[in-house]
């Protein structure tokens, strides 16, 4: 009788312990990213070739938390703690949203290489606030046409009219992000992307729906490069070297255009956070980020492909050629910059988009 | 007539098989792709890919922690449920049925909704995002299946047991270690095997709650969104195997128990 | 038969004890599922700028169309879905139950829920290889002279559809195949004796007495198709959006949970209304 006590009973024991045990664990494994340094970002700096070099050079983790658009980046911050984030990748135009609300440190001018950058992609207008610089700009490239060159006619490919002719009915994707699609569509109807406001929602919702009914599907990041890669679609709205570079070699019949009436020019900045508790160890890493290695590291990460800022970005050049490094100076100047709109104009541009996405 | 049925009985079968397996075949055979796209032609085998995972230790990790939470979780969720099972099965409790109705409620609920709504008290409450707080999401929707099972099961053939060993004098706590939890052992592992399973499938609850450490089927979601490659095969042909090797242990366990 | 009548209260246990056993459960399920609850109904009632009470979250959901839309697309494809799967897995589960060798009965079953193994998001995955316009079924319809020009299957509605059922095939033949195997064979037998051929036994024994099974199948097939978010944003293109699909765009890109708290109470009401409605057929417990 007593073994037989002692066996369900210590069984019991032994499970409970294991399970305490296993509790404490999770416990501990949540509570003890404060040492490390937590990134906020997007999904390009996730690359383990970017960030293992880092981590091993200075023994520290990077804890990475991806997001898509200002607004989640934003939310994400405002859900958490202050100091639980040192670092942030943001749109280079939206720097000044993230300085209103009191999150970001400005940035030692000395201690970055600044001289080195594209000076058409630095951004001051947005970076530098009340005469303090609180963004870096890391990457850039351009939201224009992706195509495929040998199922398109490379000249369609210079107007932006094309996108909406019959002749590509159905042989088009439009990557699912509303704010560069929108600056394509003001591209389309003759706006400037910086000056768009709620009178123009109704042209732009009209040069959308005539995209929308062209389309065969409309992708996030992956689903849009998989489309035109595997030959689902043969053009790309909103497409460009971030798509194409980096499937190259697998497709070397990918490429995009900057057509006449121009292209979107995205750019990402890294901010510092006021908060942060290692402050030290989130310079660094823009440092790191901003070097020539890291540069390249980061312009031909695997979840997409982008300019470097710095000109001096240790590409081989088969990857400039790839990314058409030298053609830079043009097409900066015949590209527009993303469109900026305020919170409430924001949220006019994504129920624009909604409908657009439930639109036959 | 009768061979006519049989004939077609066989041919629907066979369609039904070969539907539910398709997507399963291409998985695994794209999994052993050597070219970058799991896409025709096959180009394979190569076991690239496959190395490509257990090199990742994003995937590894995140393994680890999906058979942490969905093994805690369950077991919390069984508990729980053995518990409360007994105890409405035992006991005359006032409102019983009432009660049972809210221990259910979230079987009729949407994993999204009930993540939506973790989601938003803990914003409010300051609870920042984890694996434990993914794990309580998974309580919450295994705990309503383990009690049901499990009181369920609670039949004559157990409370006869039970009363006969009371009448000899075994107090409550002895009586549910010596009685109970054997009698109950089957009903008692399915409503853990089950969690086990809903746990370590489930997304969106684990998508929302948790931040930098987080499960697989999340961390094959990013997987999936930094690039179409084989790994993302590989990763999900891995997985069934292992879950294979599982159910196959769990029906091997299942029926020497069932005898008895 | 309940065993509570069969029981008793405990003898010599106290009072304390029964609350002790069922109160760690009710606690759990007050606290994380009633209480986030209620954490959603009143943030679905605050601005999400300002913070401020509105009832401005739900009256967008009515005001705009492509809000509503949503819904009306989730509901037309959880129907068709919730249909096209108890039609596949009926009478799939009867040639299992019926025409299958004893024997092989339980391995026939273990096969045909074999993919339900495969991680849930791979799934979905791997039938957009299998539908992609260079996928297996278009390069097997085009090599084999079928078809000239490829299909669209992938990044549409029927897509999305196929990935559900699917999934429900596999669940539904699980649960009606208990449910044709709890019935005793001697209603059939009496079925026959009483002079009733197989098509009438079927339609006036077998059906009828499985109906509840199927209905809780189905229900079971509603409730999860409709709160699902992987499969149509992996498998539709976004060539419309699903009530998930638009309470994760309001989370993802804009942090807007308020918004995203009302959809979810929306939609969880209509989840309500369905549930009521097969009410009868839904006893989870034993009768």
């Amino acid at each position: 009788m007593t073994s037989n006590i002692r066996n369900p009973l210590s069984t019991l024991k032994c499970n409970l312990a294991a399970a305490c045990a296993a509790a404490a664990l999770l416990i501990a494994a949540s509570g003890a990213q404060a040492a490390d340094l937590n990134a906020l970002i997007w999904c390009d700096h996730s690359d383990p070739a970017l960030l293992q070099p880092f981590e091993q050079a200075n023994n520290v983790k990077v804890n990475v938390k991806e997001f898509e658009g200002t607004g989640a980046g934003l939310a994400i911050v405002e859900q958490s703690q202050p100091g639980d984030w040192d670092v942030m990748v943001i749109d280079s135009i939206d720097v000044p949203r993230g300085v209103e609300k009191g999150l970001f440190e400005p940035l030692p001018e000395d201690k970055l290489p600044f001289g080195d950058l594209f000076p058409q992609v630095k951004m001051d207008k947005s970076t530098i606030v009340d005469g303090k610089r609180y963004g870096i700009t890391e990457k850039f490239g351009y939201n224009t046409i992706g195509f495929n060159k040998t199922k398109v006619d490379p000249a369609d490919m210079q107007s932006l009219a094309s996108l909406t002719s019959d002749k590509y009915k159905g042989k088009v994707a439009i990557y699912d992000y509303y704010l560069p699609v929108i600056g394509m569509a003001a591209l389309a109807i003759g706006k400037k992307t910086a000056d768009l406001t709620e009178a123009d929602l109704p042209a732009l919702k009209e040069e959308l729906l005539k995209m929308k009914a062209n389309a065969k599907l409309v992708g996030e990041v992956t689903a849009s490069q998989t489309a035109l890669a595997t030959g689902e679609v043969d053009v790309l709205v909103g497409g460009g070297e971030w798509v194409t570079a980096g499937l190259a070699k697998e497709n070397p019949a990918l490429d995009f255009s900057i057509p006449k009436e121009g292209a979107v020019l995205w750019s990402q900045s890294l901010a510092m956070f006021k908060d942060s508790k290692n402050k030290d160890m989130a310079l660094k890493f823009i440092q790191y980020i901003l070097s020539p290695e890291g540069q390249a590291r980061l312009a031909t990460s695997s979840c997409y492909w982008g300019m470097p800022s710095n000109t001096k970005a240790a590409l081989t050049d088969d990857q400039k050629k790839v990314l058409r490094f030298d053609e830079q100076p043009g097409f900066l100047s015949r590209a527009q910059a993303y469109p900026a709109p305020n919170a409430d104009l924001d949220k006019k541009m994504q129920d624009m988009w909604t409908e657009m996405l439930q639109a036959k | 007539m009768h061979r006519a049925v049989r004939i077609v009985s066989w041919l629907y079968a066979l369609a039904v098989y070969a539907f539910i397996f398709l997507p399963v075949v291409v998985l695994v055979l794209f999994s052993l792709q050597s070219t970058s796209f799991p896409i025709p032609p096959f180009t394979g085998p190569s076991l690239r890919w496959y190395e490509a995972v257990l090199s990742d230790t994003r995937l590894t990790s995140a393994l680890v922690n999906s058979l942490l939470v969905a093994s805690i979780s369950s077991l919390a969720a069984v508990t729980l449920g053995f518990l409360s099972a007994w105890g409405f099965a035992r006991f005359v409790l006032p409102g019983s049925a009432l009660l049972r109705g809210l221990i259910t409620l979230p079987l009729t609920v949407s994993y999204l909704i009930i993540g939506m709504g973790l989601l938003v008290l803990f914003n409010w409450a300051g609870v920042p995002k984890s694996l434990l707080a993914a794990g309580i999401g998974h309580v919450v929707i295994n705990l309503p299946l383990c009690f049901a099972i499990i009181y369920s099961q609670m039949g004559d053939h157990q409370v006869n047991i039970e009363r006969a060993a009371r009448d000899l004098g075994a107090p409550e706590w002895k009586v549910l270690l010596l009685i109970t939890v054997p009698v109950m052992a089957p009903a008692i592992f399915a409503g853990f095997f089950l969690s086990m399973t809903f746990s370590w499938d489930e997304f969106v609850i684990s998508f929302l709650l948790t931040r930098f450490e987080t499960t697989l089927p999340v961390e094959i979601w990013n997987l999936l969104r930094s690039g179409l490659n084989p790994k993302t095969n590989a990763v999900g042909s891995l997985v069934f195997a292992v879950s294979i090797v599982l159910v196959v242990l769990f029906e091997l366990t299942l029926l020497r128990r069932k005898p008895a | 038969m309940n065993p509570v009548a069969n029981n008793g209260p405990g003898r010599g246990a106290g009072r304390a004890l029964p609350w002790a056993l069922v109160t760690p459960a009710l606690g759990w399920t007050l606290a994380f599922f009633v209480l986030p609850f209620i954490a959603m109904g009143l943030s679905s009632l605050t601005a999400h700028e300002g913070g401020g009470f509105a009832l401005s979250n739900y009256s967008q959901f009515f005001t705009n169309p492509s809000y509503l839309q949503a819904m009306v697309n989730s509901l037309q494809v959880t129907a068709i879905v919730t249909l096209v799967s108890v039609l596949l897995a009926y009478p799939f589960a009867w040639i299992l139950a019926e025409q299958v060798p004893e024997r092989w009965q339980r391995l026939a079953l273990m096969l045909a829920v074999l993919p339900f193994w495969t991680s849930y998001v791979v799934r979905s995955y791997s039938w957009l290889l299998v539908l992609a316009q260079n996928g297996v079924i278009n390069r097997v319809l085009t090599g084999s002279g079928l078809i000239s020009e490829p299909l669209q299957l992938a990044n549409t509605r029927l897509a999305t559809v196929t990935g559900f059922v699917h999934f429900f095939v596999m669940l539904l033949t699980l649960t009606i195949f208990a449910n044709l195997k709890q019935l005793s064979p001697s209603y059939r037998k009496a079925a026959a004796d009483l002079g009733a051929g197989p098509v009438r036994t079927f339609l006036h024994v077998v059906l009828p007495l499985t109906l509840p099974g199927i209905m809780v199948g189905a229900f079971l097939t509603f409730v999860l198709c409709i709160g699902d978010y992987i499969t149509p944003q992996i498998l539709g293109g976004n060539n419309e959006l699903l009530m998930p699909q638009l309470v994760m765009m309001q989370i993802g890109r804009r942090g807007d949970f308020p918004l995203a708290s009302a959809l979810s109470i929306i939609l969880m009401a209509v989840v309500t209304v369905a549930y009521l409605a097969c009410a009868r057929w839904l006893k989870i417990e034993r009768a």
